[in-house]
């Protein structure tokens, strides 16, 4: 069978623009090659994706033939025998029109705000020159995607709709008329855990069903290798390995696909042992939060629902639960970062203050890491600063910014020797050389800042670590690195972590305990390998096979 | 949406109140009265009339009766034009200033949205510098610059359009007080819709409607320019009530006899109750029309109704 779609010998080339340091508006463009000589192609019915870690060129391989990126693209790249490279936009306007479909990673933002759900499909079924659809057609493209109620869906405006519908109403668009090509950029990536298992088997049938081809772009080698026919791994913009899915997934023949395939945590993966685990450190007890509802709407809405849990001296438990089960807000009302209606929390045996009678001190002893390392760190500020700031605002050396000038010599230089020391050693602890000190946060990469952030919580020597998806926005091979440090920070220290996720592999990994959550309330607890092994509610059995991957 | 008007009218009363009070305490301590004109009126007439309006009540008295003649919708007298109530005084300015306010605010919008999406379309083209360049002009020159200047040019110089004067309304006797009362207005619209559309322009959903390949004048009016239009909104809410409500200075030079004039004249004379009822009137005009903008957000992009 010919192919749909031909991709030989394609370059990407991306032109930053950057100030010329001599007079006038003249700009210095700097072309660098961010794919190099990627040859691919694709026939009917089939399915490729094309896998990679964040800056590997992967998305810019699928969108700059077509006109959707910033790059510029050169060699050779057809779709149904016409040539896209070296296309103006308005001749490829009607070949994306008529021949591709797109679906993208922000399911969240990519729909239109202020037009119906019926209004995005009807645009999307006559963007290839068809008729407009009545109301039944309508209908009948949500309910092929899965999409409940699809008569009541279609006049609701989209923020009613959750990132899972709409995806599926993406996807919906996305092959309303036929496309012969379906590229679909990490179309699970911002999805929960057991929503990406649903929404990749969609893609499957559907493109099964319609027999198109579909391009896929993912950073996760395990979640794609049992939906795809074919894998392309890249690195660099250049292609590392390319065979079928299965057998490049059981046995890669590449360092580089080795290293992802060993990197993505497995439910099946054997566990090291755990450390000991001490007396009782935090109990948190019936813990109630609300929200006000958004917009115009009056009363509130329950996010906790009445939640207990407790947590050891060194021990790992791991908070698991979909998008919006209240995960997180219930963390931050344990540590007090949040708000918290009613409930109590122990720390240490003793009643932990309301959020705004916390001290300074009363903080020294558990310690935030959040998802987006790059967000949670003040790009202007070095990372000694960064990792010395708790010092002084815990309590445990004078404010090192202000007040320094008034302290006598002799004190200033112990403090300040010693706060220089207590941020190397807390460098050292998560495997930065001293030299990081003198980094400004912006430099560092997404790994590097969530070691520094890591370095931050570390410092002023807690028991407990809050990690809030500490590891989720990373990509694959660097979050490995972060849990192997996590790991040994448990053994070393006996360090005791409440660790938020969605991702149940993640935490068998970690942690001691896996407690699952749903709708604001605890729906089980258990040891992690016991929870993993024989999931008794519906929540953790969906998790469980989400996971699996199959 | 019923909720929100609900709410938005309980707060209105004990903002309006608030309004009323300051206005009405800051009046009374200005100095001079309503009768203390450039020729002294004879002590007893002076005292008569202070009896009559009841002005030589002690203060609280004076604004809790001020205040209940209020609630049954009547301002009282005017203390200056004798013969007419304050009520009777804003119904002969109020049409003007209304005709001439949504008419300039009509142009200002239609004009303003217009050569935002024109700059918007190529940013950094032609067409973006040279509108962004008229339209800081537009905002930074005061209309008693420009009303004057388009006189000069259309009424003097050209003879097209007469120099002032209402005419009863006649069509050509507003084309320059509208202009010239739009352009600030048209200004500042147009650089808010310009850097709305930029910034909406950015966003995925505009990649998702390029990429399903629509033209870029239906992505930039069906898929960009509605949510772009929530700063506008939030600009035109309090400028269409200042508008509406007499442009004092185009009504001085074009002498036209709408609202704006009488505050004026009011504030000048310390005509207490027609300077409380323009701005009772116009608080509540604010408060309306920040409603109104609030409605427009949840229509320009629902997820604000939640």
């Amino acid at each position: 069978m010919s192919a749909v779609y031909e991709v030989e010998g394609l370059s990407v080339s991306v032109t930053s623009r950057r100030p010329e340091p001599v007079e006038g508006q003249s700009f210095d463009k700097l072309g660098t090659a961010v794919v190099d000589g990627l040859s691919f192609t694709l026939s009917p019915g089939e399915c490729l994706a094309l896998v990679g870690e964040s800056g590997s060129g992967k998305s810019l391989t699928c969108m700059t033939p077509f006109g959707l990126s910033a790059g510029v693209a050169s060699g050779s790249a057809r779709l149904m025998g016409e040539e896209l490279i070296g296309l103006s936009e308005p001749a490829l306007r009607p070949l994306r029109a008529r021949h591709a479909g797109f679906v993208f990673q922000q399911p969240l933002t990519a729909l239109t705000p202020h037009l119906t759900i019926a209004a995005h499909l009807a645009e999307a079924a006559m963007q290839a020159g068809g008729p407009r659809p009545s109301r039944s057609e309508l209908a009948a493209m949500l309910d092929r995607v899965g999409l409940d109620v699809p008569d009541e869906r279609l006049d609701q405006f989209p923020h009613r709709l959750s990132g899972g519908q709409r995806q599926r109403v993406l996807i919906a668009m996305a092959i309303a008329h036929a496309p012969a090509v379906l590229v679909a950029d990490e179309p699970t990536s911002a999805l929960d855990a057991a929503l990406r298992h649903d929404i990749m088997a969609l893609l499957r049938r559907l493109q099964r069903e319609s027999g198109m081809a579909m391009l896929l772009v993912s950073h996760d080698l395990a979640g794609v290798a049992d939906h795809a026919d074919r894998l392309l791994v890249m690195k660099h913009g250049r292609m590392m390995e390319t065979g079928p899915a299965r057998t490049l997934v059981s046995t890669p023949r590449s360092d580089y696909a080795k290293a992802l395939v060993a990197a993505t945590p497995r439910l099946d993966a054997p566990i090291a042992a755990r450390p000991a685990v001490g007396g009782m450190l935090l109990e948190a007890n019936a813990i109630r939060v609300s929200f006000p509802r958004p917009g115009w709407r009056s009363g509130r809405m329950l996010a906790v629902d009445g939640a207990s849990l407790s947590v050891r001296a060194g021990e790992c438990l791991a908070l698991v639960g979909g998008s919006g089960s209240g995960k997180s807000t219930l963390a931050r009302a344990i540590a007090r970062l949040g708000p918290c209606d009613s409930g109590d929390v122990l720390w240490k045996d003793a009643p932990l203050p309301p959020r705004s009678a916390m001290r300074r001190g009363d903080r020294r002893g558990f310690q935030p890491v959040f998802q987006d390392p790059v967000a949670s760190l003040d790009p202007r500020w070095s990372v000694a600063e960064i990792v010395g700031e708790p010092l002084a605002w815990l309590g445990q050396s004078p404010p090192f910014v202000s007040s320094d000038v008034e302290t006598p010599d002799q004190r200033l230089d112990v403090t300040r020797h010693e706060r220089i020391e207590r941020v190397q050693a807390a460098l050292a602890a998560v495997d930065l050389p001293p030299d990081f000190a003198i980094r400004r946060a912006r430099e560092l990469s997404g790994g590097q800042a969530q070691r520094v952030a890591l370095a931050r919580a570390l410092v002023s020597e807690p028991d407990l670590l809050v990690l809030d998806e500490a590891t989720s926005a990373l990509d694959v091979l660097v979050a490995a690195q972060i849990v192997a440090l996590l790991q040994r920070l448990q053994r070393e220290r006996g360090l005791a972590i409440l660790a938020i996720t969605h991702d149940l592999a993640l935490a068998r990994l970690l942690a001691h305990r896996i407690a699952v959550m749903e709708a604001g309330r605890i729906v089980e607890e258990g040891w992690a390998e016991e929870v993993c092994a024989s999931p008794a509610h519906p929540v953790t059995q969906r998790l469980v096979a989400a996971s699996r991957g199959s | 949406m019923l909720t929100l008007i609900l709410r938005r009218l309980a707060t209105a009363i004990p903002t309006l109140f608030a309004v009323i009070l300051l206005s009405f305490l800051l009046m009374r301590f200005a100095p001079g009265g309503p009768f203390d004109g450039e020729r002294p009126l004879d002590p007893a007439t002076r005292a008569a009339l202070i009896t009559a309006y009841g002005m030589d009540q002690p203060l609280p008295v004076q604004f809790t009766r001020y205040v209940g003649n209020l609630a049954q919708g009547d301002f009282g007298p005017s203390l200056v034009y004798r013969d007419f109530t304050v009520t009777q005084l804003v119904a002969k300015g109020l049409p003007v200033s209304l005709t001439l306010g949504a008419l300039a605010l009509l142009l200002a919008l239609t004009l303003g949205v217009a050569s935002g999406l024109a700059a918007a379309m190529k940013p950094g083209g032609r067409a973006d510098r040279s509108i962004g360049l008229i339209a800081t002009l537009l905002t930074v020159l005061p209309s008693f610059v420009t009303a004057p200047a388009l006189v000069l040019v259309f009424a003097l110089g050209l003879g097209w359009l007469p120099v002032s004067g209402w005419g009863e309304g006649a069509p050509r006797h507003l084309v320059l007080p509208v202009i010239a009362l739009a352009l600030p207005a048209a200004g500042a619209i147009a650089k808010l819709t310009r850097a709305g559309l930029t910034e909406v322009l950015g966003q995925d959903h505009v990649r998702a409607a390029r990429a399903r390949g629509l033209s870029p004048l239906r992505t930039l009016t069906r898929h960009a320019l509605r949510p772009a239009l929530v700063p506008v909104a939030s600009y035109v809410g309090p400028t269409a009530a200042g508008l509406l409500t007499g442009a004092v200075v185009i009504e001085t030079i074009f002498a036209l006899p709408g609202l704006g004039r009488y505050f004026v004249q009011g504030a000048l004379n310390r005509d207490y109750p027609l300077v409380l009822g323009v701005v009772t009137l116009y608080a509540a005009l604010i408060i309306l029309f920040n409603l109104l903008a609030d409605l427009a957000y949840g229509w320009l992009d629902p997820r604000v109704r939640g």
